[in-house]
């Protein structure tokens, strides 16, 4: 660590990363376009200009991403020099840019916009016709390219060739005709082709399924974690104006996903938003469900497992360290056993960030005591089972629908799902909140902690799990009480 | 002008010295054989450099044997080096190397030889011009003659020093005569120049140790060894030794290159040697070394050239490829030609770069077809401004902005007429050009 002073104060920084990152480290905004801090330093933007003095050396404008700390060093990221490079340089980029801002899906979170704002230059000098480009140029499933607003910073370029080490797109041409493209024109492929879209400082590569979708500034943002996979990436919920989320984005982790997400989890928004949810409580009467108040439901549970000793609860892998817990509590007041549902692991794999388990939380549920059991063997227990509760998102997809639904009539089946329950077994299905509903915390495959965000409010009566587990609680007297 | 001594062109004046057999007649190959023989060491050729005064010719004029001492204490840093020769001489004006490479190779060869002993390289590429077909098939032939004549390859001279020589051919890219894009692009990768530092020295070729010459320079080394470190700082100014080769073109009647000795006069060059101004027409303005230096107006013509006296007047001697022109010439159209090289030779990394050629271009283009509008001195003066100096990761902005903001210094009366009368008042009725995106 050297001692460098920014605008004033001597800070520490690490002699081995660039003079940027002391800067954001130490909360001095340097704009940037071609830095990213998971991507290797290329200074082909120009916009991180600082001054820099060294010794009795006149201060130079130099650009921060390409000049390393050094003891001693005095930094001026305000400087009136610095400020007027940083113009210049906008000035250059916006020569081309189209200022298509009003229908960009970058807009309100572009960072041309953001420094030209901060810059305050208003006039372009320009009146040049601007650059004629392909304005929708398919890059694959998941990325529309938009070459006029492209700025070049080959962030794009330099992440395929670092993070999952395939390289699939290059600058070609040369000079004011350069563009990003694949090699003949080849679609592109990979789990993390996303990523692009969000480390695109301005709106030129767009994903396919958020383009025209939403304003980005009506999206409220929560901190939450991903649940397609154990690895648990540190995502960012986005939700249009409380109804559907729209975006899944990464959220920087060094020690779970750095700045990156898989393309599986980015657009695994289809659960959170899908439709036909369970609502309320339905209790099979005869043979048709009736929808019930969830007091009603909760009782038949309660009633079920005071009447038969040794059910079985059946634990779905995306319930929380919480809601295991309190599953856990349940099965020993009334003696059930305990299992968590654990699918066999997905071809998803990769060397990167997908795990291939399907399994978010089972590091933390496996800490808790609950232990994993395949869909096969879980289902002969159930078939041989008199009681049988079902707990959790996904645990009836997890299990199998058709063997759910095939149970035999001798199980007496009890469901928390977010949607509706098919099986000639099942006596009560209670609706429950999922992953983007409800708050919680899932423990991922290294033992790392993510929260569970309640981004988007719950459809009406739909509780989570836990305060349905607090209520039966509360409705169950203890054993030991009752025997009394 | 005072008689003075040659030998840069004295082989190259003589047919067939491409050829082993003549080469040797005249003298080739004993620069080489005498540092081999004599137990020279390295150390020792890269003083006789730094004594000698030499200084690159490939545009920055920098001591070649500073150069040569920054590569890395091989006690220190065993990495392999290698030794990168600019053959890419696309600067606009500039011809000389070529004259070198077709009329005699093996004194590049021998010159780059001496070069890689002096900075323990292992192998020296020599990265010609794609247009060069005939300087890069006289190379190939003359490596492969002195391969096996013992010259190239393992133990050369049944010395220990062992270096193997090898051609690259360039694909037509200006940016990759720039040092840091010139080994990009022999690593196999776009033209794209590097951020320095780390300079070449440290990490170039394949993160190795690599030392970046020209033709020209290399091609001294083996009359300094031979003839003395004293010899050569004996001819030429102050801080310009020795002769170096002009290139002059333009509106003159016999353009050329010619072999000078450091602190010839421009007048001297453009009156004795290329003839004088064609048409008995007078000077106008001139680039004093290619493209990327500033414009110099007919008064400068006695201007002493080495690098200290054009310094002096604002511009710089490059690489010594003088244009002359006219007093018919347009300096509006002299610019849209310049600003439109720049323009379609930027490698596009940059963005002041990226997009300030293709202004520049563009404006200069409107002012030359009478299209000019009245801020537009202003805003071309502000733009080049904006693109140099040092403001890029390497110097091709400045060397587009360096003679556009020349022009405006020079010239401004001129470009501003052409504005206010909405044609250009020199200019001869020029064809109608495709817009340069569509080449």
């Amino acid at each position: 660590m050297v001692k460098i002073t920014v605008n004033g104060r001597v800070v520490d920084a690490d002699p081995t990363k660039p003079l940027i990152r002391a800067c954001h480290d130490n909360d001095v905004d340097v704009p940037m376009y071609c830095y990213h801090p998971g991507l290797t330093p290329v200074g082909s933007c120009r916009i991180c200009q600082v001054e820099v003095r060294q010794g009795d050396a006149p201060g130079r404008v130099m650009v921060a991403c390409r000049t390393a700390p050094v003891e001693g060093m005095i930094v001026d990221t305000e400087s009136p020099k610095a400020h007027s490079t940083r113009r210049e340089c906008l000035e250059f980029l916006l020569k081309n840019h189209p200022l298509d801002c009003p229908i960009c899906d970058k807009a309100g979170e572009c960072d041309l916009q953001d420094y030209t704002y901060d810059e305050g230059q208003a006039a372009g000098r320009s009146n040049e016709p601007r650059r004629p480009m392909e304005k929708r140029k398919s890059l694959g499933e998941v990325i529309v390219l938009d070459e006029e607003r492209c700025i070049l910073c080959s962030r794009c370029v330099r992440f395929f060739e670092e993070v999952p080490k395939k390289a699939q797109l290059t600058v070609s041409d040369l000079g004011s005709r350069s563009i990003i493209s694949t090699f003949l024109d080849r679609p592109l492929s990979g789990n993390y082709q996303g990523n692009i879209a969000d480390l695109c400082p301005v709106g030129a590569l767009t994903l396919k399924k958020f383009r025209f979708r939403a304003r980005v500034w009506n999206l409220v943002k929560m901190a939450s974690t991903c649940v397609e996979c154990s690895r648990g990436c540190s995502i960012q919920v986005e939700v249009l104006r409380g109804s559907d989320v729209k975006r899944f984005r990464p959220r920087a982790n060094e020690k779970v996903n750095g700045y990156w997400m898989c393309d599986v989890g980015r657009f695994a928004f289809g659960h959170a938003n899908a439709e036909g949810r369970l609502e309320g409580a339905r209790v099979i009467e005869g043979i048709a469900p009736v929808q019930t108040p969830i007091e009603t439901g909760l009782c038949a549970v309660r009633d079920a497992l005071m009447a038969t000793k040794g059910g079985l609860i059946v634990v779905s892998p995306f319930c929380t360290v919480e809601e295991g817990a309190a599953l856990q509590d349940l099965a020993r007041r009334h003696q059930a056993e305990i299992a968590f549902v654990s699918p066999a692991p997905n071809a998803l794999k990769d060397d990167l960030l997908h795990t291939g388990d399907p399994c978010p939380n089972r590091r933390g549920l496996t800490d808790l005591g609950i232990v994993g059991e395949s869909p096969d063997a879980l289902v002969k227990r159930i078939s041989a089972a008199k009681l049988v509760v079902v707990a959790g998102e996904r645990v009836v997809e997890l299990l199998g629908a058709d063997a759910v639904k095939n149970l035999p009539s001798t199980v007496a089946l009890y469901a928390f799902e977010c949607h509706p329950v098919q099986s000639g077994a099942l006596r009560a299905e209670i609706g429950i909140a999922n992953h983007v509903e409800r708050m919680g915390t899932i423990v991922n495959v290294d033992g790392v902690r993510g929260p569970l965000a309640a981004a988007k409010p719950a459809p009406r009566s739909v509780r989570a799990l836990t305060r349905h587990l607090e209520d039966l609680a509360r409705l169950s007297p203890r054993r030991e009480a009752a025997a009394r | 002008m005072k008689p003075y001594e040659t030998y840069l062109l004295d082989r190259a004046n003589v047919a067939g010295a491409h050829q082993l057999a003549t080469f040797q007649k005249l003298g080739g190959y004993k620069g080489l054989e005498q540092v081999l023989k004599s137990g020279m060491t390295p150390a020792q050729v890269v003083d006789e450099m730094k004594k000698s005064g030499l200084r690159g010719r490939g545009g920055a004029g920098f001591s070649t044997g500073m150069k040569w001492s920054f590569m890395p204490d091989i006690t220190k840093d065993p990495r392999v080096r290698y030794l990168a020769i600019n053959a890419d001489e696309s600067e606009p004006g500039t011809c000389k190397d070529r004259v070198l490479m077709e009329k005699d190779p093996h004194g590049v060869i021998e010159g780059s030889l001496i070069a890689a002993f002096a900075i323990r390289a292992s192998a020296v590429y020599i990265y010609v011009r794609g247009e060069y077909r005939l300087s890069h098939d006289r190379l190939l032939a003359a490596v492969k003659e002195a391969r096996a004549a013992k010259f190239v390859g393992k133990n050369i001279l049944d010395s220990d020093f062992s270096c193997e020589v090898f051609l690259h051919k360039g694909a037509g890219a200006y940016i990759c005569g720039e040092e840091t894009g010139l080994m990009e692009s022999l690593e196999g990768k776009r033209g794209h120049p590097r951020q320095k530092p780390p300079f070449p020295a440290q990490s170039g070729l394949w993160n190795s140790p690599t030392t970046v010459n020209n033709v020209e320079t290399v091609f001294n080394a083996p009359f300094i060894v031979q003839r003395g470190a004293a010899w050569h700082a004996g001819i030429g100014t102050q801080n310009s030794k020795g002769n170096f080769l002009c290139g002059i073109s333009g509106h003159v009647n016999r353009p050329g290159v010619y072999e000078l000795p450091f602190g010839t006069t421009a007048r001297e060059i453009l009156d004795e040697k290329a003839g004088g101004m064609w048409k008995g027409r007078q000077l106008k303005a001139w680039f004093p070394g290619g493209s990327s230096c500033a414009l110099l107006t007919g008064a400068d013509v006695d201007v002493v050239l080495d690098h200290d006296s054009l310094r002096a007047r604002g511009s710089s001697l490059g690489t010594a490829a003088m244009v002359m022109m006219d007093d018919q010439t347009s300096i509006a159209r002299v610019m849209e030609v310049i600003a439109r090289f720049y323009e379609h030779e930027s490698c596009g990394q940059c963005s002041q770069c990226r997009e300030g050629t293709q202004w520049l271009s563009q404006i200069f283009r409107r002012i030359a077809h009478g299209k000019g509008q009245d801020d537009d001195v202003a805003t071309i003066e502000a733009l080049a401004k904006g693109m140099a100096p040092g403001k890029t990761i390497c110097a091709l902005s400045d060397a587009a902005a360096i003679p556009t903001l020349s022009a405006i210094k020079l010239f401004k009366e001129e470009l501003i007429e052409c504005i206010r009368q909405k044609r250009d008042p020199l200019g001869i009725p020029a064809p109608k050009y495709a817009s340069v995106g569509a080449h």
